[in-house]
């Protein structure tokens, strides 16, 4: 057998046709929807995409990214967005509603809108799940810190963890420790000059992504993180308590929002109708994802630091519009300040 | 010239033409993808570098003043090139031994110490990366060993310093090393050795002044790669190193995807290529001067 120009041609033509197959097989089509590293995406891909292909019939295509990674793609593709839906923290929702990087959220077409909290959706997005940040340790390795102000002696600064402002439990943590020399909103220098001193006393500063595992690797036994990432690491068997500071533990929400120009409008709203629904929300809070649930409907894990959600309004919260403008100094600053 | 001799070479010329002109056709896919995703986006880099504002609407060279004025990013520039100066002296003083064992193994052992050497290769990056955790973590394999042997009562510091990450980066670079060095190595004459050794020349003697010199060509090569991958491994540099041990790509990771100041993180991504480039061109040159000394 032979091949000629136009054989090979055609056979090309052919497989490139093939690949089109699958998605005329689908009934409804498919979204493109970011998730977080880690625990989100293995929960997402484990429980979310199951129900929606079951429920809905829509094939759910996940982008495992950082917040902050999400506003960049998205803000480099320049109106033609490479995701359906985003998953946001507090900071990066700020900079992508600033840069318009949004369809307007219409609520009302969520069925389980009325499952929600008051101001839970908005004309942006909606809330999918809270975070607390507090102190993780080692109970084995040292004995459980009171505040952020702890941290800073011994026995747990020699084996600290730190990470710097690039996320919002960063950022929210080194805020409340600088409320503690004089600091605040604005101004966690203090925190800064206080860590400074101790630093070559501290076991890790690392990225955000790379502390669970140094925790989990015994490099450092305390460090500032959310009661997921705590209840995660537990499940793997790492031994690790959360604490919450004297001052209090610091509160946001998750939220997800649709991307602007995005063609799966509808698939999107019925994405998020089921991410907030009950029977997602109870999947997502059990071990080993464990969520913070939304859902009214769904009670709190028993190992939470709060009974219900209206409890986490006496949390510390912190804003982020006057936070996003000062960051990129304060991580220039975190360089300078933590170099070697 | 004769008739005979000009009818005999004109279809020839012709043929020749003909030929020419399919080269360059050839070379026009390899051109237009190096253009359009290479050239193309290093242009874009270079534009986008002449912006004063992270919403890049005020032309100007404020980014390029605000980096080249702080003292701090000439540290890290000096301190990116350095490590990968280390990696490189590393990947040398373990490489080339081992690539001149490689050349006195037998065909069977060679084949196996090749799949050895390339073996990480097929290993991605990440989990490269991450096992080195493993081996230099407060409770890793080396401090355990040290302290069960009694050799050390409290655990050594290996990770998140430069030493940890100098010792990672040689072990995930050197296959980059050793590929090149061994694939100019085998080509040499086993002869030249008896040779140098018929003429009274000791071991060392033959190895500094006949097989080193031979093996240039793949040494600066190896160099080369090792140097450039090592400069840039930002997720080695960044899980093995920490971030108190700030180079280039850290810093251009923080500018474009944590602040978006696209300007300054081109201005970054620039200084990176162009230093990378600099000492790159420099070992080219030392290596070019050495094949032609052999040659002269």
């Amino acid at each position: 057998m032979t091949f000629n120009r136009r054989s090979l041609l055609a056979g090309m033509t052919a497989l490139g046709g093939a690949s089109f197959l699958p998605h005329i097989a689908h009934a409804k089509g498919s979204i493109v929807a970011t998730t977080y590293p880690g625990t989100w995406e293995d929960a997402y891909r484990g429980v979310i995409a199951p129900m929606l292909k079951k429920k809905d019939d829509i094939d759910l295509e996940l982008a495992p990214l950082f917040a902050m990674d999400q506003i960049g793609k998205a803000k480099a593709a320049r109106g033609a967005p490479p995701f359906d839906v985003f998953v946001l923290d507090p900071g990066p929702r700020i900079v992508g509603m600033e840069g318009g990087l949004f369809e307007k959220f219409d609520a009302k077409k969520l069925s389980n809108l009325g499952k929600l909290p008051a101001g839970f959706a908005d004309d942006v997005g909606v809330h999918v799940s809270a975070q607390v940040v507090g102190i993780a340790y080692n109970p084995k390795k040292v004995p459980a810190p009171k505040g952020w102000g702890d941290l800073l002696k011994d026995p747990w600064v020699s084996r600290l963890g730190i990470t710097g402002f690039q996320t919002t439990f960063g950022t929210s943590s080194l805020i409340e420790m600088s409320k503690l020399f004089g600091g605040s909103l604005t101004n966690p220098e203090p925190a800064l000059v206080e860590l400074k001193k101790v630093l070559p006393k501290i076991a890790a500063v690392g990225l955000p992504a790379a502390m669970p595992g140094l925790f989990q690797q015994g490099q450092c036994d305390v460090m500032y993180t959310n009661t997921q990432t705590v209840a995660t690491l537990k499940g793997k068997g790492v031994d690790v308590e959360f604490v919450k500071p004297e001052s209090g533990s610091i509160a946001f929400y998750t939220t997800m929002h649709i991307a602007k120009g995005t063609d799966q409008l509808d698939n999107a709203y019925k994405y998020l109708d089921l991410v907030v629904g009950k029977d997602a929300q109870e999947a997502l809070t059990k071990p080993p994802y464990n969520f913070v649930p939304v859902n009214k409907d769904v009670p709190l894990p028993a190992d939470l630091p709060m009974k219900s959600l209206d409890e986490m309004t006496k949390y510390v919260e912190h804003d982020w519009s006057k936070i996003n403008p000062l960051r990129a100094a304060w991580i220039e600053k975190f360089n300078k300040e933590m170099a070697k | 010239m004769s008739v005979a001799s000009t009818a005999l070479t004109s279809p020839l010329r012709g043929e020749e033409k003909r030929w020419r002109l399919a080269e360059w056709q050839l070379a026009l896919p390899l051109t237009l993808a190096f253009s359009a995703l290479f050239l193309a986006p290093l242009l874009l880099l270079v534009a986008t570098s002449f912006f004063n504002d992270d919403k890049i609407t005020q032309p100007g060279f404020a980014s390029w003043t605000k980096f080249f004025g702080d003292p701090f990013n000439y540290k890290v520039i000096f301190d990116t090139l350095l490590l990968g100066l280390k990696t490189v002296c590393a990947t040398v003083v373990i490489g080339y031994p081992l690539a001149l064992v490689f050349m006195d193994l037998s065909p069977r052992l060679q084949k196996v110490l090749l799949f050895v050497i390339i073996m990480p290769m097929l290993l991605s990056v990440v989990v490269r990366t991450f096992a080195w955790i493993v081996v230099l973590g407060r409770e890793g394999v080396i401090n355990q060993g040290l302290m069960w042997l009694g050799v050390i009562s409290e655990p050594l510091r290996l990770l998140q310093t430069e030493l940890g990450l100098v010792i990672s980066l040689t072990q995930i670079e050197m296959p980059l090393m050793l590929l090149p060095l061994i694939s100019v190595m085998s080509r040499l004459d086993p002869n030249l050795r008896d040779a140098s050794a018929a003429l009274g020349a000791s071991r060392w003697r033959t190895l500094f002044t006949v097989i080193v010199p031979l093996s240039m060509p793949g040494l600066v090569a190896g160099c080369l790669l090792v140097f450039a991958s090592s400069t840039t491994a930002f997720i080695s540099q960044t899980v093995i190193g920490g971030v108190r041990l700030i180079y280039l790509p850290l810093v251009i990771w923080q500018q474009s995807l944590v602040v978006y100041n696209w300007p300054l993180a081109a201005v970054a991504s620039l200084s990176l290529v162009v230093s990378v480039l600099s000492i790159i061109a420099a070992l080219s040159y030392l290596g070019r001067r050495s094949s032609r000394h052999l040659q002269g």
